[in-house]
């Protein structure tokens, strides 16, 4: 066990390293040049040369990687050069949004696939696992930037329930917050309903099947309960693996969604430093990203080795 | 009181003021709907099961004795499966029950042990759970109670230190405990009927011998009957008052215990029995398997289901299927050249002359001495009651 | 992480999912059928070939658009703005006039050309690959399993966002190159982790005991076994390729403006209130997207279902 956490730790810290040099990289080896992209019109040699040393562009490479390790190590993410907010507050003001969109959206997709997989699972290839399978089949052909729009126009639009853009933060109240949360978030779920579905009633049917659900049966136990305290428990760790999967991918497909509904989150603030030319803005940003997302899948995996009984002991 | 309780609507007398038999099963089938075909996994199967009472159930792998477990419980899946006969459970129909209504007599008046411990018991759940959960959400009991009789229940199975074995996941356990740990789920709630399935398949003969002790024990005291199935002949030989054997899904022959060792009848019981070797057979004595393979359930041979390996076989056995009849108190079998009787052996000594190839197995008989094979009609007529059978020659497949 | 470990029975999840909103990859990394049908010994099915009949007549439109005689899907014809379907123009119109049948089928070569090209490039490299380290091991596998490893700890989109940032000006060329380079790890673990299963097959040892050498082991023996389902993860791929796409169009960070892409036509369609004056811009590509995705899924599915019931049955 002791043995794995270290395998898995030195792995991650190897990721962490790679992913932050390939990130400082970025803009150094690609071709093009960030200043002329910054000065833009005030394009001229002494102003460049003048940037370069402000930026430290002139020293060798490993010099400047060395300086801006230390400096993230720090907490310094640097400037904005449009907004020149500091890079790290940016991403505290948006983090906090993606978080809920992930979590609302997670919630709505469990609440929906789950027992919709369990009633399916129950009685497979009957009339309702046909239709909710085809119908969450179709769910994997509604990519977010096809159906997002598809749910403004009916829920926002026509029907005028919730915002079609625009965030109302905590700060003003659970209610408006939680609306303005909600089309996103359904949004971001969709995708996430198919695969929870799929994943688990394939891994329940297999399970159903077990001997020791038979058993189960012979001791007169109901069929709910059997179901939740029996099955979906060795079902729950395809589950899981698919959260940590499904979650890691929200960050960002959340892009998406924060463009068209105008959130002010991470995804929205790294797509405007794109438009903009803010180099800095987005290799602190794409930096966290990457590491949320690695961080996560790695924390995933280590929680389902710890929690099957049947892996640990191996 | 658990919200998952559903109390029971059936009343079931005592054990002690019950009439008539505890089991009976009459003219049970069970067929599953395959891509082959229909497969009859039991056919008419008829048995009787008083209380206090063990029937054997004995039959090699496929004869469908762990389908006739589950068809008499009401324990099979949902689709592709068709059942017809009857099941009667102190005088209630269990056939005629919905799963609601059978899940009130699974666990508390009729229980089942499973072949495989390893398999039957949930990997990721500790065994005090395993034990408990029928305890509390059947018998109603609190966490203490139902802890106290679970511990009660692990040492009352010959299990050491059941305080710390709770907490244990099955996978921690060795496979004669495990064994011990399915019985004591199984006796939990105290059931009038236990179904054992193969219980001592797979472990140890000495741990076989103290699983099979302990199921003794646990009827006795509770004055349970049981239904022990096996492929072990050794198994039912001291432990059951009255044995059935199964082939191909039907029984071939049933008697109690003494009867069927001592004066059997069915061909196939005398193959069984022949082929369990001896301490006492000398060193180098070959083994006497029975040739061949059970028929393929989808599309059985018409005729006795065992012909094709039968030594005894006539031309009547392969057109007509024998029915049961009887040979004294409670002896039935099924078949038309009995073992020990004159029809059967001359049966046999035809069949050797005519060089067919089970009779010379049989007799432990090498072809070469066999003699020549004989020409013409054979001289063998069946005893059979029913039917004038067939007289035709009885020229066997050759040497 | 993405890990080659069962997880729980019959439930590989070494399918990584591309994080793009659909992950239609991660759904089918279970061994079932959507609808359990066995598969009847004749064929693939009728929807199957419906489906391929559909996709290839797609590609055929694409590839000869130039030559159908198609209004050109830049130009605006004033006299009729924002037209519903009609006789002059069969989808109708945009708000500047364009046509949106070209629009569509113009815009659906790049959707085209970035789902297909990429996952033929990763099948045939990483592929080979995967086919060469899954069945040799050693040294090649661990590094080759490494890189591919850190690669795709990187989330997708984000990778590409930030590449194409810094890889201005983006083109056709750049964007197929940049998912080339995503699509070939993922496809490298895929086709390995399928070659291992089949490399300690009995026919393998068979083949390797009577003196055949590696390449003809690799080609004559495993290849025809891999091929199903390497061609099943394959559409899986384009799929995602043709949602990623998507997604960075909608974005506004695929091609540029005025090349039409199907994602920047649902952008365009979306915004600016034109969805509840012209729900149409938004409407076909969004109808296009969704049967592409659709009969993709569905043949990946098939292929999928017809080749593990023979696996069952061996």
């Amino acid at each position: 066990m002791l043995r794995y956490a270290g395998t898995r730790l030195v792995q991650l810290v190897v990721i962490t390293f790679l992913i932050s040099v390939f990130t400082f990289l970025l803009v150094h080896l690609l071709p093009g040049d960030p200043t002329v992209a910054i000065l833009g019109p005030n394009d001229t040699p002494t102003a460049r040369a003048e940037l370069l040393r402000q930026l430290g562009l002139n020293k060798p490479l490993v010099d400047q990687y060395g300086t801006w390790l230390v400096n993230v190590l720090h907490g310094n993410l640097g400037q904005s050069f449009t907004t020149k907010q500091e890079v790290t507050n940016a991403l505290g003001e948006g983090a906090p949004i993606d978080l809920e969109l992930i979590v609302v959206s997670q919630v709505i997709a469990l609440v929906v696939a789950l027992p919709l997989a369990m009633v399916a699972a129950l009685r497979p290839n009957r009339v309702f696992d046909r239709a909710a399978t085809t119908s969450t089949f179709g769910l994997l052909a509604l990519p977010t930037f096809v159906i997002a729009p598809i749910l403004v126009l009916v829920v926002a639009v026509k029907i005028h329930v919730f915002p079609a853009t625009g965030w109302d933060s905590l700060s003003e109240g659970i209610g408006p917050n939680l609306k303005s949360a909600i089309l996103p978030s359904i949004c971001l779920a969709f995708g996430s309903i198919a695969v929870y579905y799929r994943l688990l009633r394939a891994d329940l049917i297999a399970t159903l099947q077990e001997d020791y659900v038979t058993m189960a049966r012979s001791k007169g136990l109901s069929t709910r309960y059997i179901l939740l305290r029996h099955a979906l428990r060795p079902s729950s760790f395809t589950l899981l693996a698919a959260a940590g999967l499904v979650i890691g991918g929200l960050f960002t497909s959340a892009f998406i969604v924060e463009v068209l509904f105008a959130l002010p989150g991470i995804g929205y603030l790294l797509v405007q430093a794109i438009y903009s030319d803010d180099y800095l803005m987005v290799q602190g940003m794409a930096l966290v990203a990457a590491m949320a997302f690695v961080v996560i899948n790695f924390g995933v995996d280590f929680v389902l080795t710890l929690l099957d009984p049947r892996v640990r002991r191996a | 009181m658990s919200p998952w309780r559903r109390s029971p609507t059936l009343q079931f007398p005592d054990v002690g003021s019950l009439e008539g038999p505890l089991l009976e099963t009459v003219d049970l089938c069970t067929s599953f709907r395959t891509p082959r075909g229909l497969v009859r996994a039991v056919e008419s199967v008829s048995l009787s099961l008083q209380r206090g009472r063990t029937l054997g159930v004995v039959g090699e792998s496929g004869s469908g004795k762990t389908v006739l477990t589950r068809s008499i419980m009401g324990l099979l899946p949902g689709s592709n499966v068709e059942r017809t006969g009857t099941v009667r459970f102190a005088g209630h129909d269990l056939t005629a029950m919905s799963q609601a209504e059978l899940r009130a007599v699974w666990g508390m008046q009729v229980a089942l042990v499973f072949q495989d411990p390893m398999t039957a018991l949930n990997p990721v759940v500790r065994i005090d759970r395993q034990i408990t959960e029928s305890l509390r959400l059947r018998a109603g009991l609190d966490r203490g109670a139902a802890r106290d009789t679970a511990v009660a229940l692990l040492r009352s199975v010959g299990i050491p230190d059941p305080e710390r074995r709770l907490r244990a996941y099955p996978h921690e356990l060795s496979g004669g405990m495990r064994q011990r740990v399915m019985i004591a789920i199984a006796l939990a709630c105290g059931p009038k009927l236990l179904l054992a399935d193969e219980p001592t398949t797979g472990l140890d003969v000495t741990v076989q011998a103290q699983i099979l002790d302990l199921l003794a024990t646990q009827q006795r005291e509770r004055a349970m009957g049981m239904v022990l199935v096996t492929h072990d002949l050794g198994v039912v030989a001291t432990r059951t008052d009255d044995i059935a054997v199964m082939y191909a899904g039907r029984i071939v022959e049933r008697a109690p215990t003494s009867m069927l060792f001592a004066h059997t009848r069915m061909p196939y019981t005398e193959a069984l029995l022949r082929s369990i070797p001896r301490l006492s057979d000398p060193p180098g004595t070959r083994l006497r398997s029975i040739p061949g393979r059970p028929p393929d359930l989808a599309s059985p041979p018409p005729g006795c289901r065992f012909a094709p390996r039968c030594p005894y076989v006539q031309d009547q056995c392969r057109a007509e299927e024998p029915p049961l009849r009887t040979a004294g108190q409670d002896h039935v079998f099924r078949c038309w050249y009995p073992v020990g009787s004159d029809e059967g052996e001359q049966a046999l000594a035809h069949n050797v002359a005519a060089r067919v190839p089970a009779a010379l197995a049989f007799t432990g008989t090498r072809v070469r001495d066999a003699g020549p094979a004989p020409v013409g009609p054979g001289p063998v007529s069946p005893a059979a009651p029913a039917g004038p059978g067939g007289h035709g020659a009885a020229t066997g497949t050759g040497s | 992480m993405p890990d080659d470990r069962v997880r729980s029975p019959g439930v590989p999840v070494e399918v990584v999912a591309a994080d793009t909103g659909t992950a239609g990859a991660l759904a089918f990394g279970t061994g079932l059928a959507p609808t359990g049908r066995r598969a009847r010994r004749g064929g693939l099915g009728p929807v199957f070939w419906v489906c391929m009949a559909w996709v290839l007549l797609m590609v055929f439109l694409a590839v000869f658009a130039s030559m159908l005689h198609l209004t050109s899907p830049t130009a605006q014809d004033y006299s009729a703005v924002n037209a519903g379907p009609g006789l002059h123009h069969l989808l109708g119109t945009d708000d500047l006039g364009r046509d949106l049948l070209s629009r569509v089928v113009y815009g659906s070569r790049v959707s085209l050309v970035i789902g297909f090209a990429p996952i033929g490039i990763g099948l045939v490299v990483g592929g080979g690959l995967g086919l060469l380290a899954g069945y040799r091991g050693g040294a090649v596998d661990t590094t080759v399993n490494a890189v591919a490893f850190v690669i795709l700890a990187y989330p997708a989109l984000l990778a590409v966002i930030v590449v194409e940032e810094f890889w201005k000006p983006t083109s056709l060329l750049k964007l197929t190159v940049i998912f080339a380079v995503i699509a070939t790890p993922l496809l490298f673990r895929v086709i390995r982790a399928t070659t291992l299963a089949f490399a300690s097959r009995e026919f393998v040892v068979a083949a390797r005991s009577m003196g055949a050498r590696t390449g003809r082991i690799l080609v004559r023996e495993l290849l025809p076994n891999i091929l199903p389902s390497a061609i099943s993860f394959g559409l899986i791929g384009v799929a995602t390729a043709i949602v990623l796409e998507g997604s960075l169009a909608f974005l506004g960070l695929s091609i540029a403006l005025p090349t039409p892409s199907l994602g920047n036509i649902i952008n365009e369609g979306a915004n600016n209130n034109l969805l509840a004056i012209n729900p149409y811009i938004a409407l076909w590509p969004a109808l296009y997207v969704f049967l592409m995705l659709t009969a993709l899924n569905l043949m990946a599915d098939r292929l999928r279902s017809y080749f593990d019931v023979r696996e069952a049955r061996l």
